[in-house]
């Protein structure tokens, strides 16, 4: 399947699941360009994180293609993925709900971002043969690197469990960047946050936008976030496809702001 | 200095010839003979309950197989020796082999099954080797128990009580630090990361069924060789002695000790099997009791401990700490 | 024919106390979380004091089975009272581990009271046979099989009709939800410790007279029980029951037209196989967790 997605990272096309009877997510298309910060917005439950799992291949879409650009240029299906396969092309995701390991510390946590890179086998591992030891030590070094990036390498051996949410967050980021990704699906990473760290967080997206040389997809409620970083956005309702654009031409769509008016109306219902 | 002090393989092997004392404190009158035994025993069974705490512990798998693992490879080295006479070293590594394959077996199932009911159907797998303990006699000599001998090494070094007890030392040492080694490294992540959240350990790349099958490979072997150990350091073996029962003292063991611990998983064995030998038989009205006395150990220390006896001493140092400097 | 029909009716009987014990770790699980490992060993203590009661004291076989179900109630009490109540911020595994903390007490009190010989107990009903198309079955097997219905009956009855049912329900199905809405559920669960104690012995007293009673009599009951409540599914009262009566029928019959040796393990490996496409029983449903 070698379809035509020049300057193109991720495509999604004629996506539709279903469950039990209940369309999620609607023949929905859209494109992620490189070096793009891509934002999917929606009312709630107009279906955003499973159009995430369909990705991600944590579910399997009912039809529809998913193509996605590794760092050498080919394109996969990852509909033909497994869902811990998917990594290893260069796509990463965090989750809503912080999914970290708590009794690990916080470097522990981030090297399980370079599970896929280990080459050592389990005998290189319980015998701590030279081949294991050098990759532990140069991972280690990695990932020590990527928390000073985020400003938490001072924490680095604490126990994840009871950091401060915002600490928190950065180590999913941390665990995500360790793979060196080519795009990174971001699940609502504002939730939870303060202000100032939002504004923080902000930053750090476009910075890894820039340095890291990577496409950034993310879902998130917080309107301001999304149109300050965004280079484009895609809104979707009831898992249907409302209207893509940058985000001042989203601003002004009509059927955006039904959708989003609709729900309000009915809320107040 | 302080580097070399804090080196975890030193601690390992200091511990190792701690241990290695025992028989030479026997010797000289300083304990009891028997003690050899009830010790040897503990650390055998430590080395089963290791593996169970790589399964639960780490991986979030549960098992109540281990039993019945632990006793297929007790019968098949004591029919590899005796009856077909192959050297020891084959027959400890066919009779790890085996009941590994058949760990693997049961790990396939632990994709699809989960929780308590992965603890039952392992039980079940348990129940049904309990029973061709029982009933193959040819191979187990059913009711009446099989016996074994010591070990002889190389087919030359005949070991006695001692000398087997000192291989069961080193077996023991020498499971712990692999166990730290594959724990600390990047299985040991993955396998955390799939008991903390499937959903992040997948999106890491960690493959499930692979690692689960590791882990109950891992589990199994480990009991594996404790079955193993156990019939040529007791030299017999009874299909009773794998029961339910024995899965839930291996799980009690982690419990008590700890979690992800491997001190404390050595410390569990200890207060679980080597308390009533040791302590509480001693004391002439608590030898009756000694059972009973150890059932409410082992519930007074859940309720106050929850997350295991090895974190007594964390405690115990933050307490003296606290005490010291309240002093100054 | 009549063989077949003499078969279902011992599977019947055996699936009565199958089921009784079932019930008895379902509700234990469903109102304080824990998969009761002791189950069958306190239940043997009751079964033993009973036939205490019976042999040595000479009581009435009723008199003594009502002793036992009163020692039971007491006993389950006890083990609430100064067991289970401060175990709320013990994890799941650790729960369990306190129930084989149980298991060591009884088995080490046990023969301290009642010594280390097997003992005898009679059936409740000691005479008599009917005959149905050709088979036989004692009055007491028939009194197993109905009082064994009677008593889950009644037990469903007040879990679906009563006030102390709903009280159980709301208990199991979320337990802080069910005390903030005035539910007194340390009772409850106080009070499943004693039914789950009286279905034990139930379940012992009608065991008992097909073997003796030592210290292991209920092992066999109880690891059939631990099965059936799996094969059931853990979420509703009713699963492992059924799951009790498949296993005492399918056992028996495998038994009589397998293989009398292998007949109950190869239940268990159909079982297992079951479990691989309903990881979650009969009449359980897998929570999927969002991401």
């Amino acid at each position: 399947m070698q379809n035509n997605i020049d300057g193109l990272v991720l495509k999604v096309d004629g996506l539709s699941i279903a469950f039990g009877g209940l369309k999620a997510v609607d023949n929905l298309s859209f494109d992620i360009k490189e070096n793009e910060v891509f934002g999917l917005i929606g009312p709630n439950g107009a279906g955003k994180t499973t159009v995430f799992n369909c990705i991600t291949q944590f579910y399997k879409p009912n039809s529809g293609d998913i193509l996605f650009k590794d760092r050498n240029g080919s394109v996969h299906n990852l509909l033909d993925k497994n869902v811990h396969d998917i990594i290893k092309l260069g796509l990463v995701r965090t989750f809503q709900n912080v999914e970290l390991i708590r009794e690990l510390s916080i470097i522990d946590n981030v090297l399980i971002g370079a599970h896929v890179d280990f080459k050592s086998n389990i005998l290189d591992q319980a015998l701590r043969l030279p081949r294991a030891r050098k990759e532990e030590k140069k991972y280690r070094a990695e990932a020590m690197r990527v928390l000073s990036i985020l400003g938490i390498e001072d924490r680095a051996d604490a126990p994840a469990g009871g950091q401060p949410y915002g600490v928190l967050k950065k180590v999913e980021f941390a665990r995500a960047l360790m793979s060196n990704p080519r795009l990174i699906i971001l699940d609502e990473p504002a939730a939870g946050l303060n202000d100032v760290e939002t504004i923080e967080l902000s930053k750090l997206i476009r910075r890894l936008r820039d340095e890291l040389n990577c496409s950034i997809l993310l879902v998130e409620h917080d309107m301001r976030l999304v149109m300050e970083v965004c280079d484009r956005i895609c809104a979707i309702s009831f898992g249907k496809f409302l209207a893509v654009g940058t985000p001042k031409e989203i601003k002004e769509n009509k059927d955006v702001q039904v959708a989003y008016l609709g729900i309000e109306v009915d809320e107040n219902a | 200095m302080k580097k070399i002090i804090k080196n975890p393989y030193l601690h390992f092997v200091l511990l190792g010839l701690i241990l290695a004392l025992v028989p030479t404190l026997a010797k000289m009158g300083l304990m009891k003979t028997s003690y050899l035994t009830t010790l040897g025993g503990t650390f055998i069974f430590a080395i089963a309950a290791l593996g169970l705490n790589i399964l639960l512990g780490y991986s979030g798998l549960i098992s109540l197989g281990t039993a019945g693992f632990m006793g297929f490879a007790a019968y098949l080295s004591a029919y590899f020796t005796a009856d077909l006479a192959l050297p020891f070293e084959l027959s400890i590594i066919l009779a790890v082999v085996i009941p590994t394959l058949l760990g693997i077996l049961v790990g396939l199932v632990s994709l699809k099954i989960e929780g308590i009911y992965l603890a039952i159907a392992t039980l079940a797998v348990s129940e049904i080797l309990k029973k061709t303990f029982e009933e193959f006699d040819f191979f187990t000599n059913g009711f009446s128990g099989k016996t074994a001998q010591y070990p002889t090494l190389l087919g030359t070094f005949e070991l006695d009580r001692a000398g087997t007890y000192y291989f069961v030392v080193a077996i023991l040492i020498l499971v712990m630090l692999l166990t730290y080694n594959l724990m600390n490294g990047r299985l040991g992540r993955a396998l955390n990361a799939m008991r903390g959240s499937e959903a992040a350990s997948q999106a890491m790349g960690v493959n499930l069924l692979n690692h689960r099958l590791i882990a109950f490979a891992l589990a199994t072997m480990y009991a594996a060789i404790a079955g193993v150990l156990y019939v040529h350091f007791v030299k017999y073996s009874y299909p009773t002695i794998w029961s339910l029962n024995l899965s839930l003292n291996f799980l009690a063991m982690i419990v008590i000790g700890g979690l992800r611990s491997i001190y404390g998983t050595l410390l569990g064995a200890f207060i679980v099997f080597a308390v009533p030998d040791l302590l509480l038989k001693q004391v002439p009205f608590f030898s009756d009791l000694s059972y009973v006395l150890n059932g409410i150990l082992i519930i007074v220390v859940i309720i106050f401990y929850p997350n295991g006896l090895v974190h007594m001493f964390t405690d115990l140092k933050r307490f003296i700490v606290k005490l010291v400097k309240g002093e100054k | 024919m009549s063989t077949f029909i003499q078969v279902i009716l011992r599977s019947l009987e055996t699936g009565s106390i199958y089921a009784l014990a079932a019930l008895s770790i379902i509700i234990i699980f469903r109102t304080s979380n824990i998969v009761n490992f002791s189950q069958g060993a306190v239940a043997m203590f009751n079964t033993f004091v009973v036939t205490y009661l019976f042999n040595t004291m000479g009581i009435n076989i009723w008199l003594a089975a009502l002793g036992g179900i009163v020692s039971a109630i007491l006993i389950g009490i006890l083990i609430d009272l100064v067991v289970i109540r401060h175990t709320k911020k013990v994890h799941p595994e650790a729960k369990q581990i306190i129930t084989l903390g149980m298991i060591m007490i009884v088995l080490g009190i046990a023969p301290l009271i009642f010594g280390v010989d097997p003992l005898r107990l009679p059936r409740l009903i000691e005479q008599g046979n009917l005959s149905i198309l050709g088979a036989d079955i004692s009055y007491n097997g028939i009194f197993n099989i109905l009082f064994g219905l009677l008593v889950m009956g009644g037990l469903f009855v007040i879990l679906q009709k009563t006030k102390i049912g709903l009280a159980i329900r709301s208990t199991a199905s979320n337990e802080h939800t069910a005390k903030l809405m005035g539910v007194p559920t340390k009772t409850v669960t106080m009070g499943a410790w004693a039914v789950a104690g009286v279905l034990g012995v139930i379940s012992g007293v009608m065991t008992a007279p097909m073997t003796s009673v030592t210290l292991h009599i209920m092992d066999d009951v109880q690891l059939n029980a631990l099965i059936a409540v799996v094969l059931g599914g853990f979420q509703t009262f009713y699963g492992p029951v059924v799951g009790a009566y498949i296993i005492g029928v399918g056992r028996n019959l495998l038994l009589y037209y397998g293989s009398s040796v292998w007949g109950g393990q190869i239940l268990y490996i159909l079982i297992l196989v079951f479990l691989v496409f309903r990881p979650h029983g009969l009449f359980g449903k897998k929570i999927i967790k969002k991401v």
